[in-house]
């Protein structure tokens, strides 16, 4: 990097009817520097990232600052021009072009053979390969992108920032989806453009990340920046006490289950590709974890269980009235909730109000009998209540859920699951892309929960969070069960000890 | 309180208004170029036209809310009635008992037709667009063959004394107030919603979506049925061009012109009827004022594209509000 690279934001403000997403936010970055920003879903974070992306635009008397030069981001391509990249947390790419057409997508033009129609494919894929050969990282440039795994898709993405000439990278949560192995070559990339003089803002909800990866960290609460530190000054309790003001105790799991009173068996159940002759029990009031690596089939086995995707031989039974009797899985249904992984995929409706989606687990009882009329008052009435008890923040029960932030919407999920009140409750990565603070509010409310008898089971890619979390482990590797652990014997090796073997 | 007011602006409130307005403004020209306009006659002729399109507009509403299409409504139409006329004039002679049956047979006939259409959309997962765009040239090859060469026999008057303008009035206020009450405050309505809205959120929270897909099309066939008793009625008799395929565009214009999203989740059936209303009357209005055909066309196109622009770009204005 020839100029010295400095970037500054003075006094940045953003108000949006009637809230102030941004209070005066003032930090600066110098090159090289990994800086960390944090804070908890609805602080500002995002604001942030899209006033840098061009995406909003803040109020008056902000000011960006690069290379000393005050510069105003309208829209996208000026935040680019600005050499302001994004990466962002759901990795967009086309899905059906090649990889060296993503990485540079955004200027064709400049591809053009002089005086005719056509691109030069041969330069640009030895542009492409040299991009991607500076990152370490052998994808065939001609590879089609749907081909391409989750971490591979992001190499494309970060490949296609530095083509445009990125200086100052943005990456909003890069690891939420990567696998363990893709994460640590992630790091390794990270480093390796600190060391070649780039500014990189990193967002993330796990901490340990942020120590490991960042030179100084901003806190934002609120809208307003509560703290602007190196991070060799700084601990976790801190950390999160600067993100929330105050520390959330997660509860200890205290109770042993009750062993012989079995809800749920399951024998042999075999999907088309995965899940491959798993059998378990789940007890009363358990709390049974499901743990495996990326793509080792644990979807695949919620979604086999509860009949969203074909199950090609097994046995369901269900404890009904104490006795254990075969189930078909459109019955099963009725008694059971499922949190699924991908919240905007299918967890919420975006576009509808709180209340209307608290209640569309079990919308059947606020219907008066035969052509069921809606009784919305206590629809609405219903919503508070689980509202309240599970602390959604919202004006209140009619507010657009797309106008929450993550964490939010997943509680109105969560809320959801609750007012059906099932005898089990599936959940797949109940706090991803949760902050800390709402991540313990939801660890506590499960314990609540199954101490009243709802048994759950959980998949969490957090080894951390599903050893607090769980009464009991089972593990899976390439769709099959490869063992069980007890809450007395839970360690890191003992979970990875079926899945290496 | 700045909330109260973006409520009141937001959402469907200001589509609503401006569509009064426009509905205002159009009865204006109409009074002020027309003489004698606005007489007893008139309007209540005006309603009756507007029934058929307001019949067909709060069928497809349910399918665009699902984020469906179906544009084999027209078609659908003709082809139910053929049946039903083919049916009511095979009698020596033709009584009051055989005209009834023959509308419960439109009626049964219309339902069939959206049958087939939701069992290829829902259980098939064939694209609504093409599935309909078939169905159309079924359905209108249908009603070309039973209709014969000579075309079909007309009914009895009776028919059309029972189904006069005032009759017809009175089911076009009366059945898009059940249907948009069966929309917006039953269970079976909120499904529909949900569906249109994220249809895969819909079916882990317990939803039979086919089925919902399955019935919005059954009713977009049975309201296509409804407007064919009304046309009959117009006509004494029932023939495969009743159904021109660019009314089509008419009736997915008044239920895009009443704010019905084509993205699906959003809409109501009273706005779309309000469109149908407005669609009508600048035909009328054109037609009085005596614009070529020719135009009329262009004009309603234009129409179209400017509501679909406004109701784009209010999605894209609030995704840019958005946090």
């Amino acid at each position: 990097m020839e100029n010295k690279l400095t970037f500054q934001l003075n006094n940045i403000s953003m108000t949006f009817p009637g809230v102030k997403a941004l209070n005066n936010v003032s930090f600066s970055a110098k090159q090289g520097e990994v800086l960390g920003l944090v804070g908890v879903n609805g602080a500002g974070k995002s604001t942030m990232m899209n006033i840098l992306g061009g995406l909003l635009q803040p109020d008056k008397g902000s000011e960006i600052i690069i290379n000393g030069e005050k510069v105003k981001i309208k829209n996208p391509r000026v935040a680019e021009d600005l050499g302001i990249a994004f990466i962002q947390q759901e990795v967009a790419a086309f899905e059906t072009m090649n990889v060296y057409e993503n990485v540079l997508a955004s200027d064709f033009e400049k591809w053009r053979k002089k005086g005719s129609l056509f691109l030069n494919k041969k330069a640009m894929k030895v542009e492409v390969a040299k991009h991607l050969a500076a990152l370490d990282c052998h994808i065939d440039v001609e590879a089609p992108t749907h081909s391409l795994t989750v971490g591979e898709k992001q190499m494309v993405q970060i490949a296609r920032a530095l083509s445009q000439g990125g200086q100052i990278l943005l990456f909003d949560e890069p690891t939420a989806s990567l696998s363990e192995h893709e994460t640590q070559k992630l790091f390794e990339i990270i480093n390796n453009l600190r060391s070649q003089g780039y500014i990189i803002f990193y967002i993330s909800h796990y901490l340990d990340e942020i120590f490991k990866m960042c030179d100084s960290v901003v806190v934002l609460r609120d809208g307003q920046k509560t703290g602007e530190v190196p991070i060799s000054e700084i601990n976790k309790e801190k950390l999160v006490d600067m993100m929330i003001g105050h520390f959330i105790e997660t509860a200890e799991r205290k109770v042993a289950r009750d062993k012989d009173d079995v809800i749920l068996r399951v024998e042999n159940i075999t999907g088309v590709k995965y899940p491959k002759n798993i059998s378990f029990d789940l007890h009363k009031g358990e709390i049974l974890g499901v743990w495996g690596l990326l793509g080792s089939g644990r979807s695949e086995l919620f979604n086999t269980l509860l009949g969203f995707d074909k199950m090609v031989e097994g046995k369901i039974l269900l404890n009904q009235d104490g006795e254990l009797e075969e189930i078909i899985q459109k019955n099963l249904y009725k008694h059971v909730g499922y949190l699924t992984e991908g919240r905007h995929y299918n967890g919420v409706f975006l576009d509808m109000t709180i209340a209307e989606n608290i209640t569309s687990s079990d919308l059947e009882r606020f219907a008066s009998k035969g052509i069921g009329i809606l009784n919305n008052k206590k629809e609405k009435e219903e919503s508070r209540k689980y509202m309240k008890q599970v602390n959604v923040k919202a004006v209140d029960e009619n507010m657009i859920v797309s106008e929450l932030s993550g964490g939010n919407q997943q509680k109105v999920i969560i809320s959801k699951w609750m007012l059906k009140d099932p005898d089990i409750l599936f959940m797949d990565e109940p706090t991803k892309g949760v902050d800390v603070g709402a991540k313990a509010e939801i660890q506590n409310l499960i314990f609540d929960r199954s101490e009243k008898g709802v048994s759950f089971v959980v998949v969490s890619s957090e080894l951390e969070e599903i050893m607090n979390l769980c009464d009991r482990i089972i593990v899976i590797a390439e769709g099959k069960l490869v063992g069980e652990v007890n809450r007395d014997d839970f360690s890191t090796e003992a979970l990875m000890a079926g899945i290496v073997k | 309180m700045a909330q109260d007011r973006i409520k009141l602006f937001g959402q469907s409130n200001i589509q609503l208004l401006g569509m009064l307005g426009a509905i205002v403004a159009m009865l204006l020209v109409l009074s002020f170029t027309v003489d004698n306009f606005m007489t007893w006659t008139n309007i209540t002729n005006l309603l009756a036209q507007v029934a058929p399109i307001a019949f067909m507009a709060t069928g497809i509403t349910f399918v665009l809310i699902t984020g469906g299409m179906d544009i084999s409504g027209p078609a659908v139409m003709a082809a139910s009635s053929v049946i039903a006329v083919a049916f009511m004039t095979s009698f020596e002679v033709t009584t009051g008992v055989h005209l009834v049956l023959g509308c419960i047979i439109l009626l049964i006939a219309g339902g069939l037709f959206g049958l087939i259409n939701g069992l290829a959309i829902a259980k098939l997962k064939m694209v609504p667009l093409v599935v309909t765009l078939s169905m159309m040239t079924v359905a209108t090859g249908l009603a070309t063959v039973l209709g014969g060469a000579r075309g079909l026999p007309t009914i009895p008057s009776t028919y059309a004394h029972f189904f006069n303008k005032y009759t017809v009035i009175a089911l076009l206020i009366f059945i898009p107030l059940v249907l948009d009450f069966i929309l917006v405050g039953t269970l079976f309505g909120r499904k529909v919603y949900y569906v249109g809205n994220n249809e895969e959120t819909a079916r882990i929270s317990g939803i039979n979506t086919d089925n919902v897909v399955l019935m919005v099309y059954i009713i977009c066939g049975v309201s296509a049925a409804l407007a064919g008793i009304v046309n009959v009625a117009i006509i004494s008799t029932a023939r495969a061009t009743m159904g021109s395929q660019s009314q089509i565009l008419d009736v997915v214009s008044a239920a895009v012109i009443g704010g019905v999203s084509v993205h699906g989740g959003k809409g109501r059936v009273r706005d779309a009827c309000l469109g149908a209303f407005l669609i009508v009357g600048v035909n009328n209005v054109m037609n009085m004022i005596g614009v070529s055909d020719y135009y009329t066309t262009l004009i309603k196109g234009s129409i179209i594209i400017f509501a679909m622009g406004i109701s784009s770009f209010r999605i894209y204005y609030s995704s840019r509000k958005r946090v």
